[in-house]
């Protein structure tokens, strides 16, 4: 009999050292997004993360500012704002259970680039309807034509937000010195099995969650806050990062994450056609991103803050529930911004004029679309990995 | 090889500092260096544990080792290939 238990700890060890130690290659990462997001399709909407963000921010300023409409769905039944709130506790759970949760203090210029990187990101994921997760990834495939245009604004942004960090380095005062590291815990006290723990109950309150929403029938929206913990933990595991896609190729030529992206984006897209294809869903389900003009100065403004907070929309939340507080700040203004010009777009109008949602499959048919929608990505690709041996786009 | 026997001729501390400025100032410093001198960098980004090495592994300069200090950081050492 003991034989039997060894074998079973010695296995739990290996699976707990598997996912909690050694770092989830990014490729298996982007597919089991894919999948994940899919499932989100399938179950409710296309995943989004700007639109729980905006949710927060119409709060916050409901409170803040007296005399505002209450905003119509409170944050723990807006689709989106749960799906964020499962991969925020999914990251901390799996910060936590991989020993690296720790409350991270920044030095003072990094908070005021984290607070204008938030403020840029929620401007541009109002004027491109969505962030990079809603206005790039699920655009481009669920073959909303504005998500190819914010891809180029995306690009186009690191650029010029690489750019700015550089022209940081070289002209403003770097005292990072200042920053006081805490000291690690003290010996006699075995801070990380408490941590995991705590980790390991997170995960289980997030599942515990699911069944209460679904006992008060509400299955569908409780369903969310469980795949947002699994994106929490992929993300974290993998430290999957959509502004690596975009800035590697301009910073060191690593195209790795472009790869991961791309990849990604291929099974997404094809499963995507599947359930659009046949109707499970509405064909111009989601399919709202202002083309061209919107999402292209959107994606354009998103990408600069992206640069200069160190994260988007996703690996914001994933970064903050690491203890990250740098992108607190970022989380914060992002969903007050985001809220505030959502409005100004709606109230003067103005949104009507950045262009509006195209769907590829009705202006050149389905049959057209799926190898356009492949050879795109495979240029990519092979853009990327073309740039990475011989580096002809690295600025730096 | 033991941290403690490595002679590092420049120091760079990004402790506090978060994706993507760590590897930014290491490239940064890196290239204001000559071939053959070692960098230490402190660092507490738990990400420039997976960055680093692979700048390093591509860029053709050589990690020649990486450590968690009693401190709460991390010691990469880098020779300037």
């Amino acid at each position: 009999m003991s034989s039997f238990i060894d074998i079973f700890k010695e296995q739990i060890t290996t699976a707990d050292s598997a996912v909690f130690e050694r770092k989830w290659p990014s490729w298996l990462a982007g597919v089991f997004l894919a999948v994940i997001a899919l499932l989100i399709f399938l179950w409710n909407v296309p995943w989004g993360i700007a639109g729980g963000y905006r949710n927060w921010g119409d709060w916050i300023l409901y409170y803040l500012i007296p005399g505002q409409n209450r905003p119509e769905i409170t944050p723990w039944l807006h689709s989106l704002s749960v799906t964020n709130f499962g991969l925020f506790a999914g990251a901390m759970a799996s910060a936590m259970m991989s020993r690296q949760f720790k409350i991270r203090p920044a030095p003072p210029i990094e908070y005021i680039k984290g607070i204008i990187g938030g403020i840029l990101m929620g401007a541009g994921a109002a004027l491109a309807g969505g962030c990079n997760v809603g206005g790039f990834y699920t655009a481009v495939g669920i073959f909303s034509m504005g998500g190819y245009t914010m891809m180029i604004g995306l690009g186009i942004g690191a650029f010029i937000g690489l750019k700015l960090l550089l022209w940081e380095m070289e002209y403003l005062p770097q005292k990072t010195k200042a920053v006081k590291v805490p000291a690690s815990d003290k010996k006699s006290f075995d801070w990380t099995l408490i941590q995991r723990i705590f980790g390991a109950f997170i995960f289980i309150a997030g599942i515990a969650a699911f069944y209460i929403y679904a006992s008060v029938g509400k299955t569908q929206i409780g369903g969310l806050m469980f795949f947002g913990l699994l994106i929490g933990l992929v993300m974290h595991r993998s430290r999957f990062c959509f502004v690596r896609a975009f800035r590697e190729p301009f910073m060191t030529g690593d195209s790795e994450m472009v790869r991961a992206v791309a990849l990604s984006l291929i099974i997404y897209g094809c499963g995507s056609a599947v359930i659009k294809w046949t109707y499970i869903q509405p064909p111009d389900m989601g399919v709202f991103h202002p083309f061209w003009f919107g999402s292209l100065i959107g994606g354009l403004i998103f990408g600069i803050g992206m640069l200069l907070a160190g994260g988007c929309a996703s690996s914001t939340l994933w970064r903050s529930g690491e203890g990250h507080t740098k992108l607190v700040t970022t989380l914060i203004t992002f969903a007050v911004t985001n809220s505030a010009s959502q409005s100004l777009l709606n109230a003067t109008g103005l949104k009507e004029m950045l262009g509006k949602g195209q769907f590829m499959p009705d202006i050149i048919s389905w049959q057209f679309t799926m190898p356009l929608f492949i050879l795109i990505l495979m240029s990519w690709i092979m853009l990327a990995d073309w740039n990475e041996k011989t580096e002809k786009l690295v600025i730096f | 090889m033991d941290i403690n026997e490595i002679k590092s001729d420049e120091i760079l501390d990004v402790k506090g500092l978060s994706c993507p400025m760590p590897l930014l100032k290491t490239k940064k410093k890196l290239k204001s260096m000559k071939p053959g001198l070692i960098l230490e960098v402190l660092g507490t980004d738990p990400g420039s544990k997976n960055d680093i090495p692979g700048f390093c592994k591509k860029g053709g300069n050589e990690l020649m080792a990486m450590a968690d200090d009693a401190e709460g950081f991390t010691r990469y050492f880098i020779k300037k290939g």
